[in-house]
């Protein structure tokens, strides 16, 4: 059974929901979350419109607009509650729209094996000497075979600076084959990388 | 990223000792030792992928015994190997069919000459390359990758290493195929107007949403993965239906297009180059575990100004159509039509001026280049030129937006998204370098 309000404290109004999308208004729906929030909690296996949402606008925005639509995305990164499959999502799209910017944020993730292949999709793509200089930094964090994807991204990028770092790597028994083996086919591959 | 499950870790360890072999090893195993252009010798296969598509290889295989000696199989999938191993060793009436989860096991036995390649398509670059750094010869199934750079590496990988690398695609050895992509050339329909390629439609659904399921006791599903970003497994997402999501393919673009538009590509003599735009507004699904087109709507263009389409087709089955200022020629694996039977007459005319290489049977053709050291007849550059085809495609659809393409650098002009959509970083420890 319910009780009664008590007399001394009337109930709280409503508080009145006003959508962000107009059309929401009178579709009885309530209140459309954010897709640019949402992305990041995508979940594997559940509802993605939200992330396809994001995606759509992300593919649509003009070279002019990608700045914004990189911050938008920087924005989700950053969410609290964000979830494995939101991060792998976000930086999909990092890895279209992605520049300099994204570097500080994506470089912490990039030494973390937890998320570092995540982190590599996006920065994997981000051109300049920022990405080149994380990927570099990240070489000591990281052990076994995500090391061995790490070295892969700097000779796939072609970062020539990274050659002596992946020569020692190379030549350094301690490192598991693996390891040692991606550095061989990384500095192969600079070689005939331009300066 | 999920952790590393305790088989994974198991299985790891191995992998490492593998690779310690092969870092205190050459990475090419001199031709000589195994005597491959021997006529009298034997060539010994391993499969790497013993699904759907490595069933069309058993009967060429296997019906050769005196040229040819399949040695080893190899699959994520421990019901898939040994079943395949099963039917090897009842066909050779012994047991020496040798099984591996591994591919980078099979690929470091020296008594082996030749790989073919049946996985999903996110691994075939990455098998086919260590394969020929090992001094294998390389039979890949279509699509030869599932990206632009995947391609070129692959490429260039054969090239370094003097390997024998042949695409899938055999309708490159069927006379009908030939025939028309000669009769093209020869200006037989006078000035080409246009090409129409029409590719089957997807041939599995599935819900809105999924759930993440067991990994099956005989499944490796970190290796199933391999370079493809992590997911958890679900059976829909797996055997077959890899085709239907992004991370593994493309859909039919990729599947047929890579068929029907490799036909196109030999017809206008592009099997070094290729188109300078592209188009497409593709529908693709916003919910669910596929992610491929449903829809395809895409059309090249080349320098001399002939554009090729591509469509599904809902029914009817796939085809490839050219329309020319005489008429028009539609063929399809099992049928030829024209708009005039004069032209399919003509056709078959004898001493055309162009006149290209014929081969009535794909395996065939590979081994005969196995012992010559010929370029087969689709040879892994036309392969790449082709699948590039299916990649503009798939990237002008995912865009909606018209991009120019250069042919020579293999690269759009200005847009820099399309640029980066040529390429995908790849899970650890894998890596295109």
């Amino acid at each position: 059974m319910n009780a009664e309000p008590s007399s001394a404290a009337p109930a709280a109004k409503p508080k009145k929901v006003v959508s962000a999308n107009p059309a929401d208004r009178y579709s009885g729906a309530g209140n459309t979350p954010d897709p640019w929030d949402q992305c990041a909690l995508l979940d594997y296996g559940a509802d993605r419109s939200f992330a396809w949402s994001v995606r759509e606008q992300v593919i649509a925005t003009p070279p002019e607009g990608r700045e914004r639509a990189e911050e938008k995305l920087l924005k989700a990164l950053a969410s609290s509650g964000r979830t494995e499959a939101g991060l792998a999502f976000v930086c999909q799209m990092l890895a279209m729209v992605g520049a300099a910017k994204s570097v500080p944020a994506l470089a912490p993730l990039l030494r973390d094996a937890k998320t570092t292949d995540s982190a590599r999709y996006a920065l994997e793509r981000i051109a300049g000497p920022e990405a080149d200089a994380a990927f570099r930094d990240a070489l000591p964090s990281l052990t076994g075979h995500f090391k061995a994807g790490l070295i892969g991204s700097i000779g796939v990028r072609g970062d020539t600076a990274a050659k002596s770092a992946l020569a020692a790597v190379k030549d350094d028994a301690k490192e598991p084959a693996v390891v040692r083996e991606a550095a061989t086919h990384a500095l192969a591959r600079l070689a005939t990388a331009k300066a | 990223m999920k952790p590393l499950s305790p088989l994974t870790r198991r299985q790891f360890l191995q992998n490492s000792a593998v690779a310690t072999a092969v870092v205190a090893a050459p990475l090419i195993l001199p031709s000589g030792l195994r005597g491959q252009n021997a006529p009298s010798k034997k060539i010994t296969v391993g499969i790497i992928g013993c699904g759907n598509i490595a069933d069309g290889h058993y009967g060429p295989l296997l019906g050769s015994p005196e040229s040819i000696r399949v040695l080893a199989v190899c699959d994520v999938d421990r019901a898939r190997r040994d079943s395949a191993a099963a039917r090897v060793n009842k066909d050779y009436g012994n047991t020496d069919c040798k099984t591996y989860g591994d591919f980078r096991e099979l690929n470091r036995r020296a008594d082996i000459d030749v790989v073919f390649i049946c996985t999903p398509d996110h691994w075939h670059a990455l098998i086919a390359i260590d394969a020929m750094r090992n001094g294998k010869d390389v039979y890949v199934e279509k699509p030869l990758t599932l990206t632009i750079a995947e391609g070129r590496a692959l490429v260039d990988t054969a090239r370094k290493y003097n390997r024998v690398a042949q695409h899938g695609t055999q309708h490159r050895s069927m006379k009908r195929f030939h025939d028309v992509a000669e009769f093209v050339r020869n200006q037989g329909l006078g000035k080409l107007d246009r090409i129409d390629c029409f590719i089957p439609p997807n041939n599995r659904h599935c819900g809105a949403t999924w759930q993440p399921e067991p990994v099956p006791a005989n499944l490796d599903w970190e290796m199933w993965l391999g370079p493809a970003p992590w997911r958890p497994y679900n059976s829909k997402g797996c055997h077959y239906n890899f085709r239907f999501i992004s991370e593994s393919a493309y859909g039919q673009v990729t599947n047929w297009g890579a068929h029907y538009l490799d036909i196109g590509q030999w017809a206008l003599d592009m099997d070094d180059s290729g188109p300078v735009s592209v188009e497409g507004h593709g529908e693709f699904p916003s919910s669910g575990l596929f992610t491929n087109c449903t829809n395809v709507n895409f059309t090249v263009r080349y320098a001399n100004g002939v554009p090729m389409h591509c469509r599904t087709r809902f029914e009817g089955g796939g085809t490839v159509r050219f329309v020319g200022e005489r008429g028009w020629l539609d063929i399809a694996r099992d049928k030829m039509s024209a708009s005039d039977n004069n032209l399919l007459r003509e056709m078959q005319a004898p001493n055309k001026k162009v006149q290209l290489e014929l081969s009535n049977n794909h395996h065939d053709n590979f081994f005969a280049c196995v012992r010559s050291r010929k370029r087969p007849i689709a040879d892994v550059g036309l392969g790449h030129r082709t699948t590039t085809v299916c990649n503009l495609g798939q990237i002008g659809m995912v865009l909606g937006r018209k991009l120019q393409w250069d042919p020579a650098k293999e690269e759009f002009v200005n847009d820099d998204v399309a640029n980066r959509l040529r390429t995908r970083a790849m899970r650890s420890p894998w890596s295109l370098a």
